[in-house]
């Protein structure tokens, strides 16, 4: 293992494994225009629901069609675009808002921490489904007003942990110092409380990661997620589970790679959180 | 969970092909039959909800002024005979020896009674706008008389609809609880309503008609198709009501059941925005109308359960013309229209719901595509999209899909509301079809009145404000013992089932 | 303390107020039931003149203040759709909930916790590879999925457990199982997050100085210390454990209140929507204050200070 440096010397197999796999994913991603082997919307009826390496005059359908003739594998590659760019946005929007505040209420602590911590409990006591399925009925369908729902539904979990995180580290010595020393807020939670609340941040961050394409999957199974026809994993599955007996690939392939994403994602957060965590970089 | 979960998806795939269950061997008749539904009964006061299961609920409990039999012939109920006085007045003759769940019998002061209740405004029964046309109901001995406002040709369609409720009963314990524990003449009463899990009915032995098939009908709610399936499989549910064609198609594999299917007066229509954007151009309209290829969608899609139409109409209505032509797919006519009208790459957008089947929007989204047109998909949630789709032209979208049925088997149902100017669904207005469809609701002559929808569905194919596609099908899936023949109205009224080998 | 305890209750109940009116002004934005009650012929009229019956055609202030009034009396509305009371309703429905939501945090705690404890104890070993690969399947699964899977197998093809229904313990399996795996995963990260934290705190390395084998040192201290984020957790997941199971209920036709709060949005059910969150918020917001209070009581740096 010599030749890595930075963050990631001492990074085990696995995290390299997985951090491949990201990049593929994300690669294919990008690159869905150029290597998807069909139009992700083009259907043949008279060809639905065949079988890995269905063959006809102009093409073979490696991963089998789906419940209206498309080819699945353009549609599984189409749909990564879709699915990643979902987690990823929202949980960006979700992640800077919600650590941001956090910081912020437990560092000003009095009607702030108050104001904040209490809209928090509010956002977090309406179960986030029923918020979404609300957001959505009022804001209407789109991508990036799913990116906005998802995203205003999910920020108060980055809250909680960055609030606790911050009430703790807020009273570690350098920070007190810090603050007699003059330094502005801002300043000093970017510089010193960020540094030491990234850690737990990020497992959350992790987590909700793949939760967040689950969360557009269950959207689209209430018929609310992306709209059709465009492709992402979760509205491919929500489609094809009533055919899982007659179809199982339509389920399985995309399923696999949700599988290897949240997976991936995971171990990564995972050890980020260990090597970020003040505490545990001891071991 | 990872071996379990995708060893599943394999081991469910490998299975198709084994032999399945079957259910506990079915007896010689049956005392209890489960029926699958896909949601709760809304109200079981008959004068409330008339979503389709409440309906098929509470279709059970009462008796309705009048019913139709298998072949849609309007045949006597509650009323046994009735003949028009004058072109607005009705007298009926009430079935003598009735009586309600309670004991008490069923009068002429009873109908008269559930009249009087469902047009009551203050009443703020959903079911208005189909009884409103009737002033006045009044019992005399054994007769009803009732009064409309004009001659109204599609009452009689109307009033297959009206159960008829105990006015004692109704005056005594108030509408709330009527709602919870409701008294009716039916075949079945009413033993057990938990509310979002199941209703029971237990048969009334002394019902006039007969004696009911079952002891007890249990109607589960089970929201999600693919249980209901599994239901069916497992022998948990004997019927279940509302499969798609893909599942019917699964069902047919299965040994002990069976596809229970009949084409109903439910029409699958494009909407077709006549007022607003792109195919404001009747141009455009006609290529839309070229664009269809109805046999790829009902072979492929819909698995059969589909028949092809010409007009915004099916058989099962009165007002079908078939000799009004209809447009043949034919694509190159469709690119050539769209050309001419200079609206290659016009965007339009096709507003949906979850209410409506995805998949046959996709469809019907790619077909329009195919003339150069570009059509983009807006999925709103069914409240967004009613308030969309009845709101103003330019909101309306420039397309949508639907499956309209207006429960009376009457085009004045169906074409009237959904393209008579100032209509909440019409993005349209023509003088001649208002002309034509006002009087036709205003005559009782069927031959005049057939006529003058032969005139109304020769004007909507110039203007192409909406293109028929196919009458739907309501498919069932059933256990193979139980005996029945779907009717179009999509009633399920248990009588006319049977248990046998 | 006392004085603590009461200002974090006005709190609460301003949160719970603050639900309502949220919930309330989303609701109304999203239009109201008017046009989901008529049948689809209705004319305008009609449709003006139920409105109007209804009382949705007053300025939203008005509805707001109506309903606000009601509710001060105790009284939730009737539902305009199923003509009842709200509260009923929701009472109705109330036990099914329960019963799946303890029987989801039940498994989801029985395989989460020692899952996540292994995962720390044997961290960076194939076991925690495994465990993690087999945790994390229950969470890159939508549960529209798994739920159909488990009563295919268990229900149709093996015949084990029935396909549907609520009301048996056996009923009860297969949805508390599909639920409670979403839960699993976030028990089983932040029970390893706790323990390997407390496995390098200085007191296990002393303690394993002193010659105690790791396990007794993970069964005599770490857990005990580690208990407090997970339980602090198991509060949180309980707001979506109750109303959060809408595909869960939907598919094994469950008729718990996330069903019944799903349809009701989609039927604009004001009132039943409104009754539900409200009764889901009261829960959550009733637990972190018990969960505050407690932490003052034990932690004074932790107490907030009233402006």
């Amino acid at each position: 293992m010599q030749g890595r440096t930075g963050l990631w010397r001492r990074a085990p197999v696995t995290v390299i494994v997985v951090a491949l796999i990201l990049a593929a994913i994300a690669v294919v991603a990008l690159l869905a225009p150029w290597i998807s082997p069909a139009d992700p919307a083009r259907q043949t009826l008279i060809a639905r629901l065949r079988p890995p390496g269905h063959t006809t005059s102009t093409m073979t359908y490696w991963l089998g069609t789906d419940e209206l003739g498309r080819d699945l594998l353009s549609r599984i590659v189409w749909g990564a675009r879709a699915s990643l760019l979902v987690a990823l946005l929202s949980v960006t929007v979700s992640l800077t808002v919600g650590t941001l505040l956090g910081m912020l209420a437990a560092w000003k602590r009095g009607w702030v921490e108050i104001a904040i911590m209490r809209f928090v409990d509010i956002m977090l006591s309406i179960p986030a489904i029923l918020l979404a399925v609300l957001t959505v009925a009022v804001l209407g369908p789109g991508f990036g007003k799913l990116i906005l729902v998802l995203g205003l539904t999910r920020w108060p979990r980055y809250t909680r942990v960055a609030y606790a995180q911050t009430l703790q580290v807020a009273s570690l010595p350098y920070i007190k110092a810090a603050e007699l020393g003059g330094a502005g807020t801002l300043r000093i939670l970017f510089r010193h409380v960020l540094p030491n609340i990234a850690g737990p941040l990020t497992v959350v961050a992790t987590a909700e990661f793949g939760l967040m394409i689950l969360f557009e999957a269950g959207l689209s199974f209430l018929g609310l997620g992306i709209q059709p026809p465009q492709p992402s994993w979760g509205s491919i599955m929500s489609a094809g589970r009533q055919y899982v007996e007659r179809a199982w690939w339509i389920t399985l392939f995309p399923g696999a790679c949700l599988f290897l994403l949240v997976l991936s994602v995971n171990v990564l957060g995972d050890w980020l959180r260990d090597r970020l965590d003040p505490r545990s970089r001891t071991r | 969970m990872l071996k379990h979960a995708f060893a599943g998806i394999l081991l469910a795939a490998g299975l198709v092909t084994a032999p399945l269950l079957v259910g506990p061997a079915a007896a010689q008749g049956k005392d209890a039959l489960t029926v699958d539904l896909p949601n709760d009964a809304a109200t079981l006061d008959p004068h409330v909800q008339w979503d389709t299961d409440s309906y098929t609920v509470y279709r059970n409990i009462f008796d309705n002024l009048v019913t139709r039999d298998v072949s849609g012939k309007i045949v006597p109920q509650i009323a046994t005979a009735w003949r028009y006085a004058n072109d607005t007045t009705i007298e009926f003759d009430i079935r003598e020896g009735v009586t309600f769940h309670d004991g008490s019998p069923l009068t002429a002061s009873d109908v008269a009674f559930s009249i009087a209740r469902i047009i009551n405004p203050t009443f703020k029964s959903p079911q208005l706008s189909q009884f409103d046309q009737i002033v006045s109901a009044e019992a005399q001995g054994s007769k009803v008389v009732m009064k409309t406002k004009t001659p109204y040709p599609a009452l009689m369609a109307q009033l297959v609809k009206l159960s008829i409720v105990p006015k004692a009963v109704v005056e005594k314990v108030g509408d709330q609880v009527f709602n919870l524990a409701p008294v009716g003449s039916g075949p079945y009463r009413l033993a057990s309503w938990q509310k979002g899990v199941q209703s029971v009915l237990e048969a009334n032995d002394k019902y006039w008609g007969g004696k009911p098939p079952f002891k007890t009908v249990t109607f589960r709610v089970v929201p999600d198709v693919a249980t209901r399936v599994a239901d069916l499989r497992s022998g948990k549910a004997d019927i279940a009501r509302q499969l798609g064609p893909d599942e019917a198609t699964a069902l047919k594999k299965e040994p002990a059941l069976q596809v229970l299917a009949g084409a109903t007066e439910r029409i699958g229509y494009m909407f077709i925005n006549a007022q607003a954007g792109p195919t404001a151009d009747p141009r455009v309209r006609k290529a839309i109308a070229y664009s269809i290829d109805r046999k790829s969608l009902i072979d492929a899609l819909l698995a059969g359960y589909g028949d092809p139409v010409n007009i915004v109409l099916t058989p099962a209505n009165f007002g079908f013309v078939p000799d009004v032509k209809g447009y043949e797919f034919d694509l190159a006519k469709a690119k050539a229209l769209v050309k001419e009208a200079n609206a290659v790459g016009a965007q339009l957008t096709f507003l949906t719901s979850p209410a409506y089947d995805r998949r046959v929007v996709e469809a019907l989204q790619q077909m329009v595509q195919e003339t150069g047109l570009k059509v983009d998909i807006v999925a709103l949630d069914h409240p967004t999209f009613l308030r969309r789709r009845q709101g103003r032209p330019d909101e309306a979208g420039s397309l949508s899909f639907g499956r309209w049925s207006c429960a009376c088997q009457d085009a004045d149902g169906v074409i009237f509301p959904l393209f008579r100017t100032g209509s909440i669904w019409a993005k349209y207005s023509n003088p001649g079809f208002d002309e034509a469809v006002d009087k036709a609701r205003a005559i009782l002559d069927e031959k005049g009145r057939l006529d003058l929808y032969r005139k109304a569905f020769e004007i909507l194919r110039e203007d192409v404000p909406g293109v028929g596609i196919y009458q739907d099908y309501a498919i069932y899936g059933a256990r193979k013992e139980l005996k029945w023949t779907p009717t179009p109205n999509e009633a399920f009224f248990i009588m006319d089932m049977k248990w046998g080998q | 303390m006392l004085r603590y305890a009461f200002w974090r209750l006005v709190q609460a109940a301003v949160a719970v107020f603050g639900v309502m009116t949220i919930v309330f002004v989303i609701m109304r934005l999203a239009g109201d039931p008017t046009l989901l009650l008529v049948p689809e012929g209705a004319t305008r009229e009609h449709i003006e003149a139920l409105r109007h019956e209804l009382g949705f055609d007053r300025p939203i202030l008005v509805q707001y203040a109506a309903y606000l009034a009601d509710v001060l009396r105790l009284d939730f509305g009737n539902s305009v759709v199923q003509r009842q009371p709200a509260m009923a309703i929701l009472m109705s429905r109330l036990p099914y909930t329960l019963e799946l939501a303890l029987g989801a945090l039940a498994f989801a705690l029985l395989l989460g916790l020692p899952a996540g404890v292994a995962m720390a104890v044997w961290r960076g070993t194939a076991v925690e590879r495994l465990l993690a690969a087999v945790v994390l399947t229950g969470q890159s699964m939508p549960t529209f999925l798994s739920g159909i899977l488990l009563i295919l197998v268990f229900g149709v093809i093996l015949g084990w457990l029935p396909t549907s229904g609520s009301g048996t313990w056996s009923a009860l399996i297969l949805p508390a199982f599909a639920l409670g795996a979403l839960s699993m995963a976030t028990f089983a990260r932040m029970a390893r997050i706790a323990v390997v934290d407390e496995l390098s705190q200085d007191y296990v390395r002393a303690a394993r100085a002193r010659g105690l084998s790791q396990g007794a040192v993970v069964v005599r201290h770490v857990l005990r210390n580690a208990a407090v984020p997970v339980v602090t957790i198991a509060a949180l997941e309980i707001g979506n454990l109750l109303a959060g199971a809408v595909i869960v209920e939907t598919v094994f036709a469950w008729p718990g209140i996330g069903q019944l709060a799903i349809q009701s949005i989609q039927s604009r059910d004001f009132v039943v929507v409104q009754v539900v969150v409200l009764f889901v918020s009261a829960v959550y917001v009733g637990m972190s204050l018990l969960a505050d209070v407690a932490y003052a009581w034990l932690d004074p740096r932790i107490r907030l200070t009233p402006a």
